[in-house]
């Protein structure tokens, strides 16, 4: 009996919820206030929002801008709103590795964002395997520079954008559309090839 | 000669009356960005002063947010280009006077990375499924922009999203009833998304990220 008598308790509360969340209170009446404003102030008003409008469009880009979509792994070459390319990619796992001898340091394997640029364009570049490499696979750091050289990983070209990271090809097509990178951006053979082309040292590069 | 000059005439008068006469959407799109009736005084004034501040975020490189009441969307920005847009499946706000400068993200939604053990093989990565469909952004200054999902998506979650409004409501009506002063005036935008867009703009956000937020005149949509 208390048994039941409890359950129709619980039930009606929630059907009171239930109800009353159709209609959340506001605190304090807070709509935008409704503006009177005369003709002439009007014409100012409008002749602002073009002025501004114009400003807002002549900020974008007026050449071809690369755009990477890192939670759907997809990068854009566009013009305007114009879609040039759009290209299957990998972008970085996301994940955590210790930095040997420290007690709080980590790399931390994610694709940068925010807006950068092509800084360089490399033809048949060679990977320089950095510290995490090595770390990663449980192997000692090599003193020697060209121990961590291992040419033939990175695909024809390379488009780097700034603090290590580069667009490069992949030796692993399959893996195109996951998060497995450590941060960079990976593309097939014929996509890396057509950014190549179209994007320039300066070219935009919007990460998110 | 005459119908050479005649021909003239016509192509001088074609090129002098063409770029009038020619409908030029492109320039119509660069006077109108968010493509507002501009004869309506109160919408003309919000436009304007979310435009005023976009082009300050646009000049820098660097990605923005627009959270659109006025067209249900967040919008991901960088320099006046259009990157990516969820639909905003509902909104409800308080105190969307306040909320009328640009705020910058405090911290995005944590997530739980996996570490790797070096030599251990394959790590699974972080991907969107990972990320939370309902959670509160925190911004400076003071706003709060809570997204959840819908009763019939999730309806636990929308539950007890909904428990978490009320109970803050029951808490603050029972300060005013015991203290008689009225709390400062926190705004809050609730927003109703599909979890996989939640989790997108989770995923998408980063500390410090500038957001706007485009009012709508009523409360709720």
């Amino acid at each position: 009996m208390k048994r039941i008598l409890a359950a129709l308790c619980a039930t009606s509360i929630g059907l009171v919820l239930l109800v009353l969340a159709g209609s959340l209170p506001a605190t304090v009446a807070s709509t935008v206030p409704i503006v009177e404003v005369d003709q002439a102030a009007l014409r100012v008003l409008q002749s602002r929002y073009r002025a501004l409008s114009k400003q807002l469009s002549q900020l974008m880009p007026g050449q071809p801008y690369i755009v990477v979509d890192t939670a759907r792994n997809h990068l854009y070459i566009k013009r305007r709103d114009q879609v040039l390319l759009d290209a299957l990619a990998s972008t970085g796992s996301g994940t955590i590795l210790d930095k040997p001898g420290e007690a709080k340091g980590q790399w931390i394997f994610d694709t940068p964002r925010g807006e950068f640029a092509v800084q360089t364009k490399l033809v048949n570049p060679v990977w320089v395997k950095p510290d995490w490499a090595f770390v990663e696979e449980g192997l000692a750091i090599p003193k020697s520079a060209a121990d961590r050289i291992e040419p033939g990983v990175l695909g024809e070209y390379a488009l780097g954008f700034g603090k290590g990271y580069f667009i490069h090809g992949t030796l692993y097509p399959r893996l195109l559309g996951k998060n497995v990178t450590h941060g960079c951006i990976r593309l097939n053979d014929d996509d890396l090839k057509s950014v190549y082309q179209l994007a320039r040292v300066g070219t935009p590069i919007m990460i998110f | 000669m005459p119908s050479r000059s005649a021909s003239v005439v016509c192509l001088l008068v074609f090129l002098l009356v063409s770029p009038v006469s020619i409908p030029s959407a492109w320039s119509a799109d660069l006077e109108n960005t968010l493509a507002i009736d501009l004869h309506d005084p109160a919408v003309l004034q919000e436009a304007t002063r979310i435009l005023t501040e976009e082009v300050k975020l646009a000049a820098r490189a660097q990605t923005y947010v627009i959270v659109d009441l006025v067209d249900r969307a967040v919008v991901i920005k960088g320099r006046g280009a259009e990157l990516h847009r969820f639909p905003i499946a509902q909104w409800s706000a308080a105190h969307l006077a306040e909320v009328s400068t640009m705020f910058r993200l405090q911290a995005r939604p944590p997530v739980s990375r996996r570490k790797i053990e070096p030599a251990a093989g394959d790590q699974p990565p972080v991907s969107l499924d990972d990320m939370p469909t309902d959670f509160t952004l925190t911004f400076s200054p003071s706003l709060s922009v809570a997204v959840h999902p819908s009763a019939s998506e999730d309806f636990w979650r929308w539950l007890r999203f909904t428990g978490r409004d009320w109970w803050a409501w029951l808490k603050g009506w029972a300060r005013r009833l015991a203290t008689g002063t009225e709390p400062s005036a926190q705004p809050v935008v609730r927003l109703t998304l599909t979890p996989h867009d939640a989790q997108s703009l989770a995923w998408t956000v980063t500390e410090g990220m500038p957001f706007l937020v485009r009012r709508a005149s009523a409360e709720t949509s």
